[in-house]
């Protein structure tokens, strides 16, 4: 007999609803799509139906480990948090925390109560840092507010699509399904802008194709053309907005074709896609009276840059410039990578804001205090890239790494293996033995989102249900309960009451999230059973969520234009030496860096090696056929991939996904400069050469010595033993 | 405006099989899908309505008075459709695992007591095991195009479509094609369609 369980997918932020169908030995035997959803409505990727089966690998992590004699070995669940909540308190100060984006709600919301109160410090951040942290930063300057301000449901009653830097056809398929829908099916015009030819240029009208790290001129060009047109809305600029006379004179500096020529676009078509997004035509169905909306959707293409917050102001200032802002068949979407980046950052994850976004103000830090007894502290703490960093200079001797695997994720990935290789105490708590866990010296099993009762908060700011469908496989056990149990052993020590730390249930967890979270206080787990996933704001229990924001006014008031001008394309830019762009992005197949669906046997079928995407202008001069084993070179690394010769990409340039195949991952390429004021990385650009053919494995020294950072000690990338 | 079928009060909203199935009768549906509009190509969900033999699926609940799912005439109908049916297939074929509604036609068969070998039995033979999570078996294959609604409607890919005409129609992700060579997203929205095991997943569960 197959149990069904309804839950929410575990791959990227659209959260989509799927129902585990489990067969009588407790495995996963089918994942059905859930109609009732409104977020996928009925659509599903290979990843949401195929890709569960890695809960069941027989990889899972099923006891803690702890290091003895340099080796982890197993251990009881008393001795590893024994150890850990007796070497943890040495490390006061000198202390971080990067949490989950893959884990509940719940599990976050514990997790930053735990390194706040307990540890005394806002060291706690999670890949929001990564992959957003740009546009969140330029919409809480310019808005007030860090989310997506429509629903996946207005991109079918918009006038207009702008997909911007992003594949969703790869990292968010659902999204591309209801982009079809909206074009095929309702006429919704579709503009591209990305570097790369994605597959939604099929059904593009107009499609840009500019210089890696020209967007801010190719925002102002837009702007440019839509002021020398008179389309702009004016009664919104009037009404709703302030700043437009400093940012409208620095948009002036240049014309069109100028802007143009800096982004390496046409001037034409560049012109066709601003007065398009000003003016759409009307969509089918659309009311004779409204105004049909644009909508802008955006990925990492615009942030993962040493300008992305630059990049996302410039986006926001055209979407203040239109109007597009608070009504139906509009708005600005970020789309989220992850299922729960939203939700990680809703709960209090990051290093500069309490739950819910609320400053480390002083009535902020009382509120907090009256509920747990003791004052969350006032000092902001490091954001995750930071704490890498600070790591080398000695600042940060102790980590506590949830569902988080940085040696994968982080840029120039020797240089982050030198910076975990020294810390003197690392606590890594996942399903899996990854790169970084194998460093760490205790190791805690966390059941997966097969195993576990609590929320995800998706890209729509939706609020779902996530319900345990298999047993716990092994000893593991949900995060958030981990984290309590260790917790109530530290917190004597820490003058903080134990019973701040004992729950009945997630749902106890939750309720106490929404009692401190304004926008979440009408929810709780009996009400999403009841109503299914609702989106926040959601402040009363009889409120009914909010599919539309910034209707009447911002949360700061009035939106904010805010000037920025184009400037270096990007930290390191090609040479004679490193002659090529390298772009890293995703592939349909794979999760990021691969941990999960490297593990799903149909998934790794379907691409095992490293895509790497060149020109042919670029593949003849080395001789490089479809197919070829090739090695790309940066200053920091190189990864072995098979050649993929496309004219989707700029000539100049290389893409390759940032997954981990055979070992060879992008980021053993990529730059770690960092944007001033998000410090995200500069995923997107750094310099590259290829080679025809496998440069010999790292253990043949003749071939590496000179690839190796000087002064750092020997770091490889082959496969840890005992593990992949 | 009432609308009772087998003699129970149902809902006059949708089409007639969203009231036969909310009045809680079975009645075979083998090319409606709960995620997508009726395609209307198989007439396995006939019913007599006011007199006159109806396809459930594509008439408006809001037009009839008195539908009977039951009765000699419109069950020998179905009978027939679903045996003419049965010979699209070949013997066997039907017995293979497969995804969630696979099992569909199998049941429909067995509820009308449908002989499986009255009608000499079409045999065709391709088969495409390419995708590393489903295959296609064309041997159980009945035509009724969710698969293709699913991949078009739902999905809005449009990998897959039928080809041919009369006895050679047959779905197809492209002229010739494999699933490997088409522009299919393995997003498994028609094996999640398919009534037969004509697309079935493939080990994939099996990590």
């Amino acid at each position: 007999m197959t149990r069904r369980v309804p839950t929410t997918c575990p791959y990227c932020g659209v959260g989509c609803g799927i129902v585990l169908n489990v067969d009588d030995s407790g495995r996963i035997a089918w994942v059905d799509d859930d109609p009732a959803n409104l977020s996928s409505v009925g659509m599903l990727c290979v990843k949401g139906r195929f890709g569960a089966t890695f809960v069941n690998h027989p990889d899972r992590l099923t006891t803690p480990l702890v290091r003895r004699d340099g080796v982890l070995q197993p251990a009881t669940w008393d001795e590893a948090l024994d150890l850990v909540a007796r070497r943890l308190p040495e490390y006061r100060g000198r202390f971080g925390s990067f949490a989950s984006a893959k884990a509940t709600n719940e599990d976050a919301f514990v997790q930053q109560k735990f390194v706040r109160l307990v540890m005394g410090t806002n060291n706690i951040d999670h890949c929001t840092r990564l992959c957003h942290s740009p546009s969140v930063e330029a919409m809480l300057q310019q808005l007030g507010s860090g989310a997506t301000s429509n629903s996946y449901a207005d991109f079918e009653a918009a006038g207009c699509v702008v997909v911007i830097g992003c594949d969703p056809g790869s990292n968010h398929p659902v999204i591309a399904s209801r982009l079809r829908r909206a074009i095929d099916d309702r006429g919704v015009r579709l503009v591209v802008v990305n570097p790369r030819r994605i597959d939604l240029c099929d059904r593009a009208q107009v499609f840009l194709q500019p210089e890696p790290g020209a967007d801010v001129a190719l925002f102002n060009g837009m702007a440019r053309a839509i002021l020398d047109a008179g389309v702009e809305d004016r009664d919104f600029i009037a009404s709703r907005t302030e700043g437009y006379a400093a940012w409208e004179a620095a948009v002036l500096e240049l014309t069109v074709e100028q802007h143009a020529a800096l982004a390496a676009v046409d001037a034409g078509l560049l012109r066709e896609a601003a007065l398009l997004i000003a003016r759409p035509p009307a969509p089918v169905g659309h009311p004779p009276a409204g105004r049909p909306g644009t909508c802008l959707l955006w990925g990492m293409g615009i942030t993962q840059h040493t300008q992305g917050t630059a990049n996302a102001h410039a986006l926001i200032n055209l979407a203040l410039l239109t109007g597009h802002l608070g009504h139906p068949g509009a708005g600005i979407s970020p789309l989220r990578g992850q299922n729960n980046v939203q939700g990680c950052g809703d709960s209090g994850c990051i290093p500069d804001s309490l739950p819910g976004y609320q400053r480390l103000d002083e009535g902020n830090l009382a509120s907090f205090e009256g509920a747990w007894g003791a004052s969350p502290p006032a000092q902001p703490g490091l954001k995750a890239t930071d704490m890498i960093e600070r790591i080398l200079a000695g600042d940060i001797r102790a980590m506590y790494i949830v569902g988080e695997n940085p040696l994968l994720s982080e840029p120039n990935l020797h240089h982050a293996t030198m910076a975990i290789q020294a810390l003197d105490f690392l606590v890594v708590q996942d399903i899996f033995l990854h790169e970084t866990a194998a460093l760490a010296d205790v190791v805690l099993p966390a059941c997966s989102f097969a195993e576990k009762d609590g929320t995800f908060t998706n890209s729509e700011r939706r609020v779902q249900r996530v319900r345990p469908a298999i047993a716990a496989v092994g000893e593991s056990r949900p995060d958030w309960e981990i984290i309590c149990d260790l917790a109530r052993r530290m917190a004597p020590g820490a003058g903080v009451a134990r019973g701040q730390f004992e729950y009945a249930s997630a749902a106890g967890v939750f309720d106490e999230l929404a009692r401190l979270t304004p926008f979440l206080r009408g929810l709780s787990h009996e009400r999403l059973d009841r109503e299914g996933g609702l989106q926040w704001p959601c402040p009363t229990p009889g409120h009914p969520g909010s599919p539309v924001l910034y209707a009447e006014s911002f949360p700061r008031g009035r939106g904010l234009f805010v000037p920025v001008r184009q400037g270096s394309f990007a930290d390191e830019t090609p040479d004679a030496d490193y002659a090529l762009i390298l772009n890293t992005g995703r592939v349909l197949y794979h999760w990021h860096g691969g941990t999960l669906t490297r593990r799903v046997r149909g998934l790794l079928a379907r691409v095992d090696t490293v895509p790497v995407a060149i020109h042919p202008d670029d593949a003849a001069p080395a001789a490089i056929s479809g197919g070829d084993d090739v090695t790309v070179y940066s200053r920091r690394g190189r990864l072995r991939g098979a050649a993929v010769v496309t004219d989707a990409v700029r000539p100049g340039s290389v893409f390759v996904p940032f997954v981990k195949l055979n070992e060879s991952a992008a980021n053993f390429l990529t730059n770690n400069a960092y944007d001033p004021q998000s410090r995200i990385p500069e995923y997107k650009v750094c310099a590259v050469r290829i080679e025809k053919g496998h440069a010999a494995r790292r253990r043949d020294a003749a071939a590496t010595g000179a690839l190796r950072p000087q002064g750092e000690a020997a770091i490889d990338h082959e496969p840890v033993p005992g593990h992949e | 405006m009432s609308l009772t079928v087998d003699g129970i009060e149902a809902p006059a909203e949708g089409t007639l099989l969203d009231a036969v199935l909310a009045a809680g009768i079975g009645l075979p549906h083998l090319c409606t899908d709960d995620n997508l509009a009726a395609i209307g190509a198989c007439r396995t969900c006939l019913v007599e309505a006011d007199g006159r033999i109806v396809a459930a699926c594509s008439a408006p609940a809001s037009q009839f008075h008195q539908v009977a799912t039951r009765g000699a005439v419109v069950e020998r109908i179905r009978r027939g459709v679903l045996e003419l049916t049965a010979a699209m297939v070949s013997p066997g074929s039907l017995d293979r695992p497969g995804g969630p509604h696979a099992g569909e036609l199998a049941a429909a068969l067995a509820s009308h007591s449908a002989r499986l070998d009255r009608y000499p039995h079409r045999t065709r033979t391709r088969s495409d095991a390419t995708n590393t999570f489903f295959s296609f078996h064309e041997e159980a294959c009945i035509l009724c195009g969710r698969c293709v609604a699913a991949c078009q409607e739902l999905q809005h890919i449009g990998a897959i479509g039928m080809a041919g005409r009369g006895g050679a129609t047959r779905v197809t992700p492209g002229a010739d094609a494999t699933f490997a060579d088409s522009i299919c997203t393995s997003c498994g929205s028609c094996v999640a369609a398919c009534p037969t095991p004509a697309l079935s997943p493939r080990e994939a569960f099996a990590p």
